[in-house]
């Protein structure tokens, strides 16, 4: 799950200043599961614009913003995009460039995409993958550090880290200290001995 | 006698070293008055790099200087600012600049200093950061292409002395296999504890530099305690601190405690006063580790 979260509607009203005609687009998965782009989150976006003297025109949830098919889909679900001069896109910049891509007028985000991550139990878990193109996380028990840590360390933890909690957020577990608990849970300590070379940008 | 860091560190005699931190600006003559203050009481000067990620002089330039003004000087050098490339060739320059000693490791992150919002780089982490070393040593870059002549650094790392984060053994361990000259210590207040370190690495044969700084207050204790990683400092010594008439004293008192039983644990002591070396030179008085040091043919 792409993991984004709401700019203010502050910055988002500076964005549409001088702009009357405005249509909201939704997505239905990753923002929608986040409340930051599901129907009650666009309904309400809408409410507010409203409030601050916008022409609504419209707006639309497709299942997933990052996967409209067309332009022509997008005016079977909102046929008000078509008097629109701006497009706000309640979903990660995937879903914003796609939009982009479709129409011809201006497109604004009303979220910043932080991570890639997902939920389990109830809890958003924001940092899980770096999408680096070269998965080895069966090295590190599952526990991602190129993702989970600061530093992206591939060779166990810096000195930084106290109590073990991580030296950048003190309230989160040194990533380091997760990858060794799972690896002593599945009897895998071996692998921690492993030296890690630099990774390939390339 | 007069020899190299690289000569002391195979020799049976004990080992100061200290700490200069570069200036914010362009102002040279306090740190090069401060190592002429010391040139005979410490066998090398650590120059610290963006140290908890505070923009400073680089320390490189810092490096030269103090070389020039015929001082012994190791270089720290981080993974936080510079990518593989930049690394290598700062590396190469510090060789023809005549470094010949540098200290590496891994670098606070970029929110914890004054430049919260630059990305950080840690392209490279310390281990592989010592690898690519081993390389140059060895006449290859990185990527295997060959080297017209290979700098042959004497080489450092850094660990922590908590003798319960396994984690850090294991990371120190993969460090020695890239070949290390010597291992330099974050600050020990507990020496029993730092015993029992050493008892957990006894398998690693690299000289060990004990770290040690002065504290000059309770309040700086309690604070290194709660927000200083890897320090530990037993309450006995905040009690001491604070139940002291001279704080300032008796931390140099308990700094040379310290070093006098450090010293026979282990190679030799790292002294990290803090920014300031004011008391440096007493507290190596006071601790009987003065006895006419020189460096490198000066």
């Amino acid at each position: 799950m792409i993991i984004s979260s709401s700019k203010t509607f502050e910055e988002v009203l500076v964005f549409l200043e001088g702009i009357d005609n405005v249509f909201v687009i939704g997505c239905n998965v990753c923002a929608a599961r986040l409340h930051v782009g599901g129907e009650p989150e666009v309904l309400d976006m809408c409410a507010k614009l409203k409030a601050a003297g916008k022409n609504v025109v419209g707006w639309a949830l497709p299942t997933a913003a990052c996967s409209i098919q067309s332009y022509e889909k997008l005016v079977e679900k909102g046929p008000g995009i078509q008097k629109a001069d701006a497009i706000l896109v309640m979903a990660c910049g995937s879903g914003t460039s796609v939009v982009s891509m479709l129409v011809d007028v201006p497109v604004y985000p009303s979220n910043n995409t932080d991570s890639l991550g997902g939920r389990s139990q109830e809890q958003v878990i924001p940092h899980l993958c770096e999408m680096c193109g070269a998965c080895n996380i069966q090295e590190f028990g599952g526990i991602c550090p190129k993702a989970n840590c600061p530093k992206g360390l591939l060779n166990g933890p810096c000195g930084g880290s106290i109590s073990g909690k991580c030296e950048v957020d003190t309230e989160q577990e040194c990533a380091w200290e997760l990858i060794y608990r799972q690896l002593e849970k599945t009897g895998r300590l071996k692998l921690l001995e492993k030296i890690i070379g630099p990774r390939d940008y390339n | 006698m007069v020899s190299t860091f690289s000569e002391k560190l195979q020799s049976h005699r004990s080992i100061i070293t200290t700490e200069i931190t570069p200036p914010k600006g362009v102002e040279t003559s306090s740190f090069l008055s401060d190592a002429k203050k010391l040139k005979h009481c410490v066998d090398a000067f650590n120059v610290t790099d963006n140290q908890r990620a505070v923009m400073r002089m680089s320390p490189l330039a810092v490096g030269k200087l103090l070389k020039d003004a015929g001082h012994e000087t190791i270089l720290q050098i981080t993974c936080r600012d510079r990518n593989r490339l930049a690394l290598q060739s700062d590396l190469l320059g510090a060789w023809a600049l005549g470094i010949k000693n540098i200290c590496v490791m891994t670098g606070d992150h970029t929110t914890k200093g004054d430049h919260p919002g630059a990305k950080p780089v840690f392209d490279l982490d310390s281990v592989q950061l010592l690898e690519v070393v081993r390389k140059l040593k060895e006449g290859y870059d990185l990527s295997g292409n060959c080297l017209e002549q290979p700098p042959d650094f004497v080489v450092g790392a850094v660990s922590n002395t908590d003798p319960t984060q396994p984690m850090q053994h294991i990371k120190l361990r993969k460090k020695v296999s890239m070949g290390l000259d010597f291992i330099q210590t974050q600050a020990v207040y507990d020496t029993e504890e730092f015993a029992c370190f050493l008892e957990k690495i006894n398998d690693i044969d690299v000289p060990i530099i004990a770290g040690v700084i002065p504290l000059r207050s309770a309040k700086m204790a309690k604070f290194m305690n709660t927000h200083i990683p890897g320090i530990r400092i037993p309450d006995e010594l905040i009690s001491r601190m604070e139940h002291a008439e001279e704080p300032l004293q008796e931390g140099i008192e308990i700094a040379a405690q310290l070093i006098r039983e450090l010293k026979n644990m282990c190679k030799g002591i790292h002294l990290m006063p803090v920014g300031q070396h004011t008391h440096t030179k007493e507290l190596l008085k006071i601790s009987g580790s003065i006895s006419g040091r020189q460096y490198n043919g000066q």
